[in-house]
């Protein structure tokens, strides 16, 4: 029999045969007969769905489900297996993406230039209220966020359904053991992503938090590159030994960094006094032996700062560019200053005494970098303490 | 029990007490054991129930506490004794506690006259079926209070459905054993079947055949009329689906139930239970001879009873082990069969329960009554009666007779009505939804 209906689609409904309805009740009947094969087949076992009787159930606790690759109950975040990097960059997009708002994130920071690194500080997923919508996994770009199979997650204590980036990290090799083809199609493209993002990624910034060693072995690492590189001039004053043993070499990237900071200050603060407007006279013609010193003492610092930065990634990058991009990153810098000082009241610097300004600067350079390595002390003893 | 128990007593012990303190001890020995078996009964019903439907639906059921899961109705049972019991704040708080009582306590006074196997009877009243189903319905009155206390409208709509349908369907299933009474000619439980010896060609009519305890009245046109409308009147009675309407969980939540928690819930849970093995054991004994089967009758032949006090208590034994196993395992096949028509049909919709009630089941159970008096009247009556036509068959031409005449006349029957009914049905349907149409201003 066909029914028509309204959009034109038509059914087939199969309906026993005629004769037997002649006699009233016998459909009745006819449905009890559906009912006694699904109860006498229901003995069966039935675990290839070859028909539409027998039993499925899986004895669930004895018996461990068989999950689908593209199941997906909670989301996870994966760090590379050798490297111990995360994949994520902070990119915000799952936070944004997630309907019911229980992303939450803060991006790495560079310790000491205080720019956003691509990198994740702390991630935090409420699975409390996490829909397992999975929209977190489709839409990362970095496919750092995955969604896990396992779904055994009750607990006694609601707090711990607030999971932190510890407990949300995954090696690789756990998502490709539970979706080997969904990360075969993905690989590639996020192992090309994460080699771009761990070269902006300075110091161990990036590694997963709970890979102590492999911290460790990286500190090495850098600490290793850095006495590799020539000893600096015993001149330089506010930047500490650069040559320090192994076991100051976790200190040593800090407070590179913070020496490079001053330097790259005092140059610009150098270079702003030098190029205030035309009001002030030639600063060499006048350089009283105050300024002269400051300058050279800024250079020394500069050239040092750049032979240690050109040092750093010495395992992986060729010196050149980074020294490159150091010295252009400093011009970008000076001309940013020179535009300020430009624009600014001219009355703020007063022309006749550019040595003062010389001074402060490398004062404050001076205190800067101190306090750069204080902080660097500090957050090192935390993390030994932790 | 009786006759046991003085056999026991004073024949083999001779202690000589009076008949009244045997009667006594047997009857206290008899409730304990009931009260005991009542509740057991329904543990396990629930048990089987929860696991047949789900072999019904491809699922396995309850299999964890214990083996199979056979505990499972005990953790339930310890479940329900632990749950707090709470009274609404706007509920008649005595008519509220009173309502499950009233509602209990029926069911265990229906097992007064079942049958469990020969000679065991609580008691044998001469009324027992009367007496059966006059009890069963003081349930219904239960079940107004409940809902009507508990001050719900899901709860009192619950209750007047409950009522309603309690009330309509007691005149099909008392109907259809009235030609059960009208061809047995007795009220008495024990003497319905006792009356269903001998083969399955005839109750005990036929002389000279052997008793096999097959001689069930299903095995006759009449009681199979009369058991298809029992038991679906009884269907309606127990609340099982698909007259389930007052306790349509979709619908009105739990129905009268709605306000009950813990052991008061149980309550109404274990006299529902309870009702329902009481329908499936009582049509077993009316239509399915009880404990008469292959065997019993020969075995009790040699037993202790009023008509053989010389016998061996041994045999009392046997013929009430196989007489209990034959009663149960109709019984619980009945049950099957409730959870098997649970597994296959959906809820009615009141109005359609009262017709099918009103339109249908009735006017059938009237055609069979007439049925059983033609049935009477060609099997047993003579020239005394004035229907010498009979007279002169043989017993074997008269079953024959009968047996054609009320197939013919009940096979018609149900064939004219049920289309009538079906064609009522449909018409009705199509009045709906032209109603519809018209209310919706749609065009036909
Ligand atoms: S799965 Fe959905 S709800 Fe859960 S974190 Fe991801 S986006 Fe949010
Ligand atoms: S998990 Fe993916 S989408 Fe979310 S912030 Fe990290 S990289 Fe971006």
């Amino acid at each position: 029999m066909t029914i028509t209906i309204q959009r034109g689609e038509v059914v087939e409904v199969a309906r026993g045969s005629q004769r037997r309805r002649a006699v009233p009740g016998m459909g009745l009947l006819d449905s009890l007969g559906v009912v006694w094969k699904h109860w006498r087949e229901s003995f069966r076992q039935n675990r290839d769905f070859s028909d539409i009787h027998g039993t499925f159930t899986e004895q669930y606790p004895d018996e461990r489900p068989n999950l689908p690759e593209a199941y997906r109950n909670m989301p996870i975040l994966l760090f590379d297996d050798e490297t111990g990097h995360e994949f994520c960059t902070s990119c915000f997009q799952c936070q944004r993406i997630c309907p019911p708002q229980v992303i939450h994130m803060t991006q790495a920071k560079d310790t000491t230039t205080g720019k956003a690194v691509p990198s994740v500080a702390e991630f935090i997923i409420e699975y409390d209220a996490c829909m397992s919508c999975g929209f977190c996994a489709e839409v990362c770009p970095f496919d750092a966020i995955k969604m896990d199979h396992h779904f055994e997650l009750s607990t006694s204590d609601h707090a711990s359904l607030t999971v932190h980036k510890q407990e949300l990290n995954r090696p690789v090799s756990y998502y490709q053991s539970i979706a080997p083809t969904l990360w075969e199609e993905a690989k590639a493209g996020a192992y090309k992503k994460l080699q771009g993002n761990i070269k902006r990624r300075p110091d161990v910034i990036g590694i997963a938090p709970h890979l102590v060693d492999r911290i460790a072995a990286r500190r090495a690492e850098l600490a290793a590159a850095a006495a590799a590189a020539p000893p600096p001039p015993p001149t330089a004053p506010a930047a500490p030994p650069a040559a320090a043993p192994p076991a100051e070499a976790r200190k040593l990237t800090p407070e590179e960094k913070a020496a490079k900071l001053a330097a790259i200050k005092a140059a610009n603060t150098a270079k702003q006094s030098g190029a205030t407007p035309a009001e002030t006279p030639p600063a060499a013609a006048e350089l009283s032996p105050a300024e002269a010193k400051a300058a050279k003492l800024a250079a020394i610092r500069a050239a040092n700062t750049a032979k240690q930065a050109g040092t750093v990634p010495a395992a992986e990058v060729p010196p050149a560019p980074v020294d490159e991009k150091a010295a252009k990153l400093a011009a970008i810098r000076a001309a940013n200053a020179a535009k300020q000082a430009g624009t600014a009241p001219a009355a703020e610097v007063p022309p006749a005494e550019p040595a003062p300004v010389d001074e402060k600067a490398a004062k404050l350079a001076a205190i800067r970098a101190a306090n750069a390595a204080k902080k660097a002390a500090a957050e090192d003893n935390e993390t030994e303490r932790n | 029990m009786y006759d046991i128990l003085d056999g026991l007593i004073n024949s083999t012990l001779g202690f000589g007490w009076p008949s009244w303190l045997i009667s006594l001890i047997g009857y206290v020995l008899v409730a304990t054991l009931l009260f005991a078996v009542a509740p057991f009964q329904m543990l396990f019903f629930t048990y089987y129930e929860r696991r047949a439907i789900a072999r019904m639906q491809d699922r396995i059921g309850p299999n964890r506490v214990g083996p199979e899961g056979i505990f499972q109705p005990i953790a339930d049972g310890v479940k329900m004794f632990t749950k707090e019991d709470i009274v609404p704040d706007a509920a008649d708080k005595r008519v509220h506690l009173l309502a499950p009582i009233v509602v209990v306590a029926p069911t265990m006074f229906m097992f007064a006259v079942l049958p469990w196997g020969p000679g065991m009877v609580p008691v044998d009243l001469n009324t027992g079926l009367l007496f059966f189903f006059a009890i069963s319905s003081i349930s219904a009155v239960g079940l107004m209070m409940a809902g009507w206390a508990s001050n719900n409208k899901f709860a009192l709509l619950g209750a007047m459905r409950a009522v309603a349908q309690m009330v309509s369907y007691e005149i099909p299933a008392v109907l259809s054993l009235l030609a059960i009474v009208m061809m047995t000619g007795t009220l008495s439980v024990v003497s319905l079947i006792n009356a269903q010896g001998g083969l399955f060609i005839s109750t005990n009519d036929v002389a000279g055949v052997p008793d096999l305890g097959l001689g069930w009245l299903i095995f006759t046109p009449v009681g199979l009329l009369a058991f298809m409308c029992f038991f679906i009147a009884a269907l309606a009675e127990g609340e099982r689906t698909p007259f389930d309407i007052p306790e349509a969980d979709s619908e009105i939540v739990a129905g009268y139930m709605t306000e009950y928690s813990g052991m008061k819930f149980g309550l109404f849970y274990l006299a529902q239970y309870i009702l329902n093995f009481l329908l499936c054991a009582i049509a077993a004994v009316i239509f399915f001879g009880g404990w008469q089967g292959p065997g019993v009758g020969w075995l009790y032949g040699m037993a202790i009873s009023p008509t053989n006090p010389d016998g061996s208590w041994i045999f009392n034994l046997l013929a009430g082990v196989l007489g209990v196993f034959y009663f149960l395992a109709k019984t619980y096949f009945f049950f099957f069969v409730m959870i098997w028509i649970r597994g296959a049909y959906p809820r009615l919709r009141v109005d359609q329960l009262m017709d099918f009630g009103w339109k249908f089941l009735i006017p059938l159970t009237l055609v069979n009554v007439f049925s059983a008096a033609i049935w009477v009247a060609v099997t047993s009556w003579g020239v005394a009666d004035g229907f010498g036509l009979v007279e002169g068959w043989s017993p074997m031409l008269r079953w024959g007779v009968a047996f054609v005449t009320t197939l013919v006349l009940n096979g018609a029957a149900y064939v004219i009505v049920a289309r009538i009914y079906n064609s009522a049905q449909a018409a009705r349907n199509r009045f709906d939804v032209d109603e519809l149409r018209e209310s919706l201003a749609l065009p036909r």
